[in-house]
């Protein structure tokens, strides 16, 4: 017999309400474990985006918030209000390079996909973009789609068949190589045919400002606003604001994982409050045969302890699986629509630190039943009956 | 009397305070022979009970002192005397003396484990004493499977296992038959005989008559004859 084995089998003497207390455990810090991955894996996806955009300064319209900064980075639809002159006005400023967009929303087979109208040659040099099978775009109003790899993959498309946007057949000319980012996930098609089909005139969404010497950045900022009446902001601003935006959801859900983890360990106060009284007179004929007051403590904590790292491995593993099955149902919003496909970052040490914080909430958890049973006296713990 | 294992001092014990005190025991002067077979008896509510578990270490005195085997009990911390309490006493109780989620053998491990005792002797220990009070074959057996009478061998194997100079038992034949009784006495004599001081708190005056020395006490303190 050794301390371990007998905390065990003090455990398992009572199996359901070892199993109840246990699930509790594993579904607080399932929980815990699920938004960690999400959350860890949206912030991930976002600092990709923003270096996938390449840009250092970002036009976006007048008086547009951060939630508009947010649909830049995730592909959601915008208001389109920057007209072709605004564009040609901030093009025609020496020094840096100006890209416009187009991001609108269509879907494939009921799925919504986002449809970027971009340039087609300044575009592709901007973004470094490969061509993995097919042709480019031939002209700036070339007639045709290039879509992103995985949505190529996603929904079975290749070079030479056709995709329906709007309700109008486009040619697929080819399919780009993966980025890693939301391009994989998008349509593209030249600006012309994508103002056509959004009847938006000649106007777009954004533009993406990559400047020549990125220690002016903000001279060319200012540059940009004498010239035309919109928002500018550097690419490092906007990180900044939508890392906070994630931020602030984050800890709201870990807030929520919180409460959901303080009523598993109230579950284990009182799961380990009432093996005390119920093991009254056990304690005193342990104490009769030689225990101590700290090996009684010891065994009572060790118990609880038990609780919270068989709950944290539990919750590790429900929280992972959790993180992989809901990544795709809650992708349909602006804030959470990177989480496409099925990555999330259970990162193994953001793992391992649950099951420790889980350990050691039990632990704190159990001290109050602990002190109490090792307190109890050998006479009064024997006369119980 | 010089060779006493166990001697006392002016014990005395009180609970409560003012109007509800109550004074158990009133400055018990005792002496108990090694090797004897003691018994202590008495009406209940005299203080037999409370003696018991000075002797035993369990409790504290109000004042007087204990010794055991030569040692002073409390003037030891709460650490000592439990460690003293598990390599000089064995402790056998009258009513579920066994830790029900536990087999017999495993029963038995627990206090090795307590003492310090190596896993890998644990067993072999525990088989030894089980086969000492003859239950060699109810190792695997848990409390539940077994008689009262077994379950009070397996308990006193178990006050056996760090083989201490004195058994302690409060009323250890209290809720067996005859035939239970009879079972029990048997292991308990042949180990007085073997050298163990035997210490039975017990009101069956059967086997008050058995015993070598009888300890009565009173309204608290000891009634000597």
């Amino acid at each position: 017999m050794t301390p371990a084995k007998l905390v065990f089998k003090n455990l398992t003497r009572r199996k359901g309400r070892f199993v109840f207390t246990l699930l509790g455990i594993v579904i607080g810090m399932g929980s815990f474990v699920t938004f960690m991955a999400l959350g860890g894996s949206l912030k991930g996806q976002i600092e990709q985006e923003s270096a996938a955009l390449g840009a250092n300064l970002v036009v976006t319209p007048k008086g547009s918030c951060a939630y508009e900064q947010v649909s830049i980075l995730t592909g959601e639809q915008l208001p389109t209000t920057i007209t072709a002159q605004e564009v040609e006005a901030i093009r025609s400023i020496p020094g840096m390079t100006a890209i416009p967009y187009l991001a609108e929303r269509s879907a494939i087979d009921n799925r919504p996909v986002s449809v970027m109208g971009v340039l087609p040659a300044e575009t592709l040099a901007f973004k470094g973009w490969k061509i993995a099978s097919g042709s480019y775009f031939d002209s700036k109003d070339t007639q045709g789609a290039v879509l992103g790899s995985i949505l190529a993959e996603q929904f079975g498309l290749a070079a030479g068949g056709e995709v329906r946007i709007r309700g109008e057949q486009i040619p697929v000319l080819g399919v780009l190589s993966e980025t890693g980012g939301k391009d994989d996930l998008t349509v593209f098609l030249s600006l012309p045919v994508a103002q056509k089909l959004y009847q938006q005139k000649d106007n777009v969404s954004y533009v993406a400002v990559q400047v020549d010497k990125l220690d002016e950045v903000d001279l060319y900022a200012q540059k940009i606003q004498e010239k035309v009446s919109l928002g500018v902001v550097s690419d490092k601003q906007m990180l900044k604001q939508v890392l906070s935006i994630v931020g602030t959801v984050n800890v709201t859900l870990q807030l929520i994982a919180a409460v959901a983890i303080l009523a598993a360990a109230f579950g284990i106060v009182n799961t380990m409050m009432t093996a005390t009284y119920e093991r009254k007179r056990e304690i005193g004929i342990l104490q009769a045969m030689g225990a101590t007051r700290g090996g009684i403590f010891r065994l009572f904590l060790l118990e609880s302890g038990v609780y919270g790292l068989l709950g944290g491995i539990g919750g590790a593993v429900l929280g992972t699986a959790a993180s992989i099955l809901a990544a795709p149902y809650i992708a349909q919003n602006a804030a959470t629509s990177f989480v496409k496909g099925s990555q999330t970052s259970a990162d193994p040490l953001m793992l391992i630190g649950a099951v420790l914080f889980s350990t050691l909430v039990a632990m704190v958890s159990g001290l109050y039943p602990a002190w109490k049973a090792s307190n109890l006296s050998p006479v009064e713990a024997i006369s119980y009956e | 009397m010089s060779d006493a294992i166990i001697r006392t001092k002016g014990l005395t014990k009180e609970y409560g305070r003012g109007a509800t005190l109550t004074r158990a025991l009133k400055g018990v002067d005792l002496e108990i022979p090694r090797g004897s077979f003691c018994c202590i008896v008495g009406p209940s509510g005299h203080g037999k009970s409370t003696l018991m578990h000075l002797i035993g270490g369990l409790d504290r005195p109000t004042s007087g002192s204990v010794e055991i085997d030569g040692q002073e009990m409390f003037q030891l911390g709460g650490k000592e005397l439990a460690a003293l309490r598990a390599k000089k006493i064995g402790f056998v109780f009258q009513f579920f003396n066994l830790l029900q989620s536990l087999t017999a053998a495993e029963n038995i491990e627990i206090a090795l484990m307590l003492a310090g005792v190596p896993e890998a002797r644990q067993k072999a220990r525990a088989k030894e004493l089980l086969a000492l009070v003859g239950l060699s074959e109810k190792a695997g057996s848990k409390p539940g499977q077994l008689s009262g009478g077994q379950q009070q061998r397996v308990a006193i194997a178990r006050a056996l296992a760090n083989d201490p100079p004195v058994l302690l038992m409060d009323e250890p034949t209290g809720n067996l038959d005859s035939a239970a009784e009879a079972e029990v006495m048997a292991v308990l004599e042949d180990l007085n005989r073997k050298g163990k001081t035997v210490i039975l708190v017990t009101h069956s005056s059967e086997i008050a008559a058995r015993a070598g020395h009888l300890v009565r006490v009173r309204d608290g303190n000891i009634d000597r004859g």
